[in-house]
């Protein structure tokens, strides 16, 4: 094994890896810090993938789309908690099945308006060679952006009072109301964060993945698995799982094909699960 | 009145005189018609997989369309291979339903055996389900097929032979839509029967217990990891008889059914129908299906809208179902069963009998949370029929040791041995059988099963013989003094009343050894008074371990005692001579600072 195939090995694994936890962390933090599962998720990244495409479409820069992607989808997180989900608190099995029927409506409507075909945003940068192998540079901007938004999440629950508050909210909800904090409106911020995250992931991926209807049904299969198998931590858990499967995700079908790469990663995902009920981070002491 | 008329009311009867309706319907309308209908059953009858599972057993399963379309490709997959010879599809009916049933069982194995959560129990079968839709979507191409059947891919397996009974040199004829529609109800009057006699065992009644209470099911010394594998693969061997029927009615099988609109009708089904309810599973898809169909005629691909529409409407207005709604017809969760009552009417022995008592040891226990140990380094010796108790300030460690004896800690080092046998990492259904009855603090009871219903529960555990579960259940009951309120909801009894119960539940299961966690807690003084009476005389046919913190209770108990601190032995006695020791008066009294004299 020469020393380019080693980096195009790494740079691919890294890609993975990364792609992944861009997928899970909204998915991620809304769990972790609301105990709400959103089966919407993927339709989340459906939207913030079709924000991103009309932005670039009316000749607004790619960088900045894919920023408006996690604004947009932010905003929509938030009308839709205050709608839907806020009725439901407490409720975790009837959450999934509204959720769930919000994406079937999201799906639809998207399909309406739209029409149910691919639509592409070229992808920016060039390719880089290193040796006899390239791969696009865009993939070192994922990379990146993983890392990004891991230290920005990172930073908001550790260094912000409201992130400070949103913690205490999902450990004891009772005792944070008595100290004065307001649960109902921490839960709706750590909404529309999560979502908006869904959103920019959508809009990072739009470039690499066509732009479809039924985008979001590619991710979230993985993107659910990576957070059950990644545990309560939100930032240390999804790392680890993303690391854990994007990598072997990423090798199985680099020596075999996608196909086996796929039932590789649940197959990995469940026998964890057998091991670890708890999650990868169950019995980590710094719980985020 | 009569005869006829009590055979028609029966309750095992209604499905057949639903299923000869359905058959008479079948003469008199178009064969188009019938294969509609016959698509319908076939949906009802995946809808009742679902409900089998999530109504009965209470496990959520998103993934019962993974089953049915993973079956459905088996029967297409050696339908196709194997009937040109052979003449019949019934090898591939067959097989497509217990390949659907290992598939399920596999994936039961890791849910329920790492004991997941129900939410993860939902996202994985969600997301295998979703990961089977990718899978099945890149099979495109001639280079993905199994012997002469081509995958398809995203346009799915075609030429998938209809269902035929032959035989080898004798092909049986390719059924008609009647045929077809006959086949159907008959399967689906057949399952449901099935269903129905699965319910009604022994074991159906073991499934309501673990939905109504898993922990106290577990603790009575079921295994509820297996009851809940066996009702998985049942509910997936439903789905996957669904699914290849389904093939053999369409000749074609695609992967749509793995996609989240799909998984979700059949959700829809239930809920519409009235989780729970078995019946509600067909009326439930057949009324969904009649309205899109009626539906998509006047609005061409807003089906999935309607659908997602109607899921947050149900979700957010009428979480009990449409139909229990109307009909008000949702009652109890668990309807009485008159087949025990009458059992359970038979005269009853004096007392439990054939129990000595049995002796438990703790050797250098220790559990670490972390880095903090609860419990460091504890021996303590529980000799054959003798009562002891354990008590502590708060935060001493006794839950955690008591969770430790129960088995659902495991502890970091150190050995339980059970009449000189380790049961050190055995789980608590194991205990329980090897004799060791447990009450946990909070009362643990099924609420809605009845009192008698509920020390049943417990003897059956022990006996495996229903009448004589019943005798030595009406036995207990006399003695904890609950034979009255029998037929009471024991959700309707005192809280007292409640913790009374489940001592009963524990004795029914004739332990050798009661592990009791503050069996007066929440008690008016009478109610402590007896039950005082309760555990002396419990103890004298068992070994008896208290943990509690009611000194009066302790002290009336007249037992030896063992004092907990920081998850250390801080001393053991008389209740009566540990008054007067320093150490534990400093302990109770917080005089933190005596020896350095603060």
């Amino acid at each position: 094994m020469h020393l380019d195939q080693v980096v195009a090995i790494v740079v691919s694994v890294l890609g993975s890896v990364a792609t992944l936890l861009i997928v899970s962390l909204g998915l991620a933090v809304i769990f972790g810090l609301m105990r709400v599962i959103n089966l919407a998720h993927g339709e989340f990244l459906m939207l913030g993938a079709y924000a991103a495409l009309t932005a670039t479409r009316i000749g607004v820069n790619i960088w900045v789309s894919i920023l408006l992607a996690g604004v947009s989808v932010g905003i929509f997180g938030l009308v839709v908690e205050r709608l839907l989900i806020r009725h439901l608190y407490g409720r975790i099995l009837d959450t999934m099945l509204a959720t769930w029927g919000l994406s079937l409506v999201l799906v639809q409507a998207v399909t309406l308006i739209f029409g149910p075909s691919t639509n592409g945003i070229g992808t920016p940068l060039g390719s880089l060679h290193v040796g006899s192998y390239s791969f696009s540079q865009y993939s070192l901007v994922l990379i990146f952006a993983a890392a990004a938004m891991l230290t920005i999440v990172f930073w908001v629950f550790t260094r912000t009072s409201y992130g400070v508050m949103a913690r205490a909210a999902v450990q004891n909800p009772s005792m944070a109301q008595a100290l004065g904090i307001n649960t109902a409106r921490t839960n709706m911020v750590t909404f529309a964060l999560g979502s908006s995250l869904a959103g920019l992931a959508g809009g990072l991926l739009a470039p690499t993945a066509g732009v479809v209807p039924s985008l979001g049904q590619a991710f979230i299969a993985q993107s659910f698995m990576t957070v059950i198998v990644g545990g309560p931590g939100v930032i240390t858990g999804t790392s680890a799982a993303s690391g854990v499967l994007g990598g072997s995700y990423n090798l199985v079908s680099y020596f075999t094909t996608p196909f086996i790469g796929q039932a590789a990663l649940l197959v990995i995902a469940i026998v964890l699960l057998r091991l670890m009920p708890q999650g990868l981070s169950g019995n980590w002491r710094r719980q985020l | 009145m009569t005869v006829a008329r009590r055979v028609l009311l029966s309750p095992l009867s209604r499905p057949v005189v639903v299923m000869l309706a359905a058959l008479l319907l079948g003469l008199f309308v178009s064969d188009f018609q019938k294969l509609t209908f016959a698509l319908w059953v076939i949906y009802g009858l995946l809808a009742l997989s679902l409900d089998l599972v999530w109504g009965k057993a209470g496990i959520f399963s998103f993934g019962q369309t993974a089953f049915f379309g993973a079956a459905a490709y088996l029967y297409g997959m050696i339908a196709i291979n194997v009937s040109p010879t052979s003449g019949e599809t019934v090898t591939a009916l067959l097989g497509a339903v217990l390949g659907a049933a290992v598939l399920a069982a596999a994936l039961g194995y890791f849910m329920f055996y790492g004991k997941v959560g129900d939410v993860y129990v939902a996202i994985i079968t969600l997301a295998s389900t979703l990961v089977l839709l990718q899978v099945m979507t890149s099979t495109a191409g001639p280079q993905y097929h199994i012997g002469k059947a081509e995958l398809g891919g995203y346009n799915g397996m075609t030429h998938i032979p209809s269902m035929e009974f032959g035989f080898p040199g004798h092909p049986g004829d390719q059924m008609s839509p009647a045929d077809t529609y006959t086949l159907v109800v008959l399967l689906a009057g057949l399952t449901y029967f099935a269903v129905l006699l699965l319910l009604r065992s022994g074991f159906g009644r073991v499934i309501a217990a673990v939905r109504e209470n898993e922990l106290r099911t577990e603790l009575l010394g079921y295994d509820v990891r297996r009851a809940k594998l066996i009702i998985f693969a049942a509910g997936g061997a439903i789905a996957g008889l669904a699914g290849a029927v389904f093939a053999g009615w369409g000749n074609f099988m695609n992967p749509a059914p793995f996609s989240l609109p799909a998984s979700a009708l059949v959700v829809i089904y239930v809920l519409l129908g009235g989780r729970g309810t078995l019946a509600g599973a067909f009326l439930g898809a057949v009324a969904v299906e009649w309205l899109s169909t009626t539906l998509g005629g006047v609005l061409p691909s807003g089906t999935t809208l309607v659908v997602g529409g109607i899921l947050i409407g149900v979700v957010l207005l009428v979480p009990g179902g449409l139909i229990p709604l109307f009909t008000g017809l949702v009652g109890r969760v668990v309807p009485r069963r008159p087949s025990m009552r009458r059992v359970l009417g038979r005269p009853l022995p004096a007392r439990v009998d054939g129990v000595r008592g049995q002796r438990l040891e703790a050797h250098n226990l220790v559990k670490a949370f972390g880095g903090v140990k609860a419990i460091d380094s504890v021996s303590l010796d529980f000799p054959a029929r003798e009562l002891h108790c354990l008590i502590g300030p708060n935060g001493a460690g006794k839950s955690t040791f008591f969770n430790l004896l129960v088995g659902r800690y495991s502890p970091t080092a150190g050995t339980i041995l059970h009449e000189g046998r380790p049961i050190t990492h055995l789980q608590p259904h194991e205990r329980a059988r090897r004799g060791i009855g447990i009450k946990l603090q909070v009362p643990s009871i099924y609420r809605e099963l009845s009192v008698r219903e509920n020390v049943w529960l417990a003897a059956f555990a022990k006996v495996h013989n229903p009448p004589r579960a019943a005798a030595v259940g009406d036995g207990v009951l006399v003695r904890v003094g609950l034979i009255e309120r029998a037929e009471d909801p024991a959700g309707d009894l005192s809280h007292g009343e409640q913790q009374w119960l489940e001592i009963g539940m524990v004795l029914a299961s004739s332990p050798e050894v009661i592990l009791l966690d503050e069996p007066t807690a929440g008690m008016t003084r009478e109610e402590t008074l007896r039950t005082v009476e309760l555990v002396r005389n419990l103890a004298q046919q068992a070994t008896v371990v208290v943990v509690e913190h009611d000194m009066e209770f302790v002290q009336r108990l007249d037992a030896p005692v063992t004092v907990l601190h920081q998850g250390r032995i801080l001393a053991r006695g008389k209740l009566a001579e540990l008054r007067r020791n320093e150490d534990v008066l400093d302990v109770y009294l917080g005089r933190t600072f005596r020896a350095t004299g603060g």
